[in-house]
């Protein structure tokens, strides 16, 4: 079972964020905390703008995937058009299950990575990444890319390692649709990096890997 | 398949044991050994708080690395018992390992009426019937 996936630029910060079977929703960011074109889930409300459609909000089926920004939520039985906006929902959200608004749950896991990380390299010696560490209720994964992309993704603690499947996000989706896009920018400060082809590709790719259930 | 090292971490996260077993890892100095006993209690505590699913989580049991892993038992006092062994050891081998640890250390540095609670460890006992436990 996925949880979600997160994903880190070089600055430290959240660009991506996709979950399949979250049991309870993350809490919005608060205005601000997060940057836009990461996901809709977890964007800070706010005024309905003079966008076309409105999307409405079902529940997310699934959340899995940590990538650490929340940049797009899948929903399974929502109403809404085919393209995602970025609005907030109009209804509540429940209580996030770790009571933490997302751009702060995000902070955490980007400091407990980098310290896990500089912690396996001293130990080691070796220029060595770490790779995954578990708990009883969950499993997270890492992988880094050269140019200082953290892929992260939650998972059930049962799991074999889910490096490959980073490494091939980052192989596919990632290159095709965000690195070859020219309409992205990488390395923003300001902006995710939220888009369509990339969100279904990832989809795709997770939904149809063995582990997922 | 090896065992690498034993840190046993007392319940304020300071460093109370610390033993090398096999070569593998790097000779680190005992300042940077309780640096990292330290960051690795405070890592503990955050994993915890980081679960996606409602309901309590433990904190991390097992941290993976290329070539080694770290493998934690937190006891009900809040005592942490960390062996660093190769990655290809089974977690139900070490699993039983850690409790055996646990057990020799009640017996030998808890029993032991003149070791003082949450400090440095100081037991020939304890580090002989360890000796003896992993070989």
């Amino acid at each position: 079972m996925n949880l979600g996936t997160v994903k880190i630029n070089r600055h430290c910060t959240c660009v991506y964020y996709h979950d399949w079977h979250r049991t309870r929703r993350p809490k919005p960011a608060v205005e601000g905390g997060i940057l836009p074109a990461v996901s809709q889930a977890v964007f800070a409300p706010v005024e309905t703008n003079n966008n076309a459609t409105l999307s409405s909000y079902g529940s997310p089926r699934n959340t899995l995937n940590s990538s650490g920004v929340v940049v797009a939520v899948n929903e399974i039985n929502s109403q809404s058009t085919a393209s995602p906006l970025l609005q907030a929902p109009p209804s509540p959200i429940a209580a996030s299950s770790t009571g933490l608004a997302f751009d702060e749950e995000v902070k955490l896991v980007y400091g407990v990575v980098l310290s896990l990380r500089n912690m396996i390299k001293k130990l080691s010696g070796r220029d060595e990444q770490f790779v995954n560490y578990k708990t009883s209720a969950y499993k997270l994964h890492l992988f880094e890319s050269l140019s200082g992309y953290k892929f992260i993704m939650l998972s059930d603690p049962s799991t074999e390692s889910l490096r490959l499947i980073l490494r091939q996000i980052y192989v596919g989706p990632f290159l095709e649709y965000v690195v070859r896009n020219p309409l992205v920018t990488m390395d923003s400060k300001e902006y995710g990096i939220d888009n369509e082809y990339f969100r279904t590709g990832v989809d795709r790719m997770i939904r149809g890997s063995s582990f997922f259930s | 398949m090896a065992i690498f090292g034993l840190w046993v971490i007392n319940k304020a996260g300071g460093l109370v044991y610390q033993r090398t077993f096999a070569d593998g890892l790097a000779q680190l100095t005992s300042n940077e050994n309780l640096v990292l006993a330290g960051t690795l209690h405070g890592i503990h505590a955050i994993t915890a708080r980081l679960s996606p699913i409602p309901g309590q989580s433990s904190g991390a049991q097992v941290i993976e690395g290329e070539t080694f892993k770290l493998n934690v038992l937190l006891t009900l006092t809040g005592t942490k018992f960390i062996l660093l062994t190769s990655p290809a050891e089974p977690a139900s081998a070490i699993d039983v390992l850690l409790q055996k640890i646990y057990t020799l250390y009640s017996e030998k540095v808890m029993q032991n009426p003149f070791h003082t609670p949450e400090m440095p460890i100081r037991s020939e006992a304890f580090d002989t019937s360890l000796g003896a436990l992993i070989s």
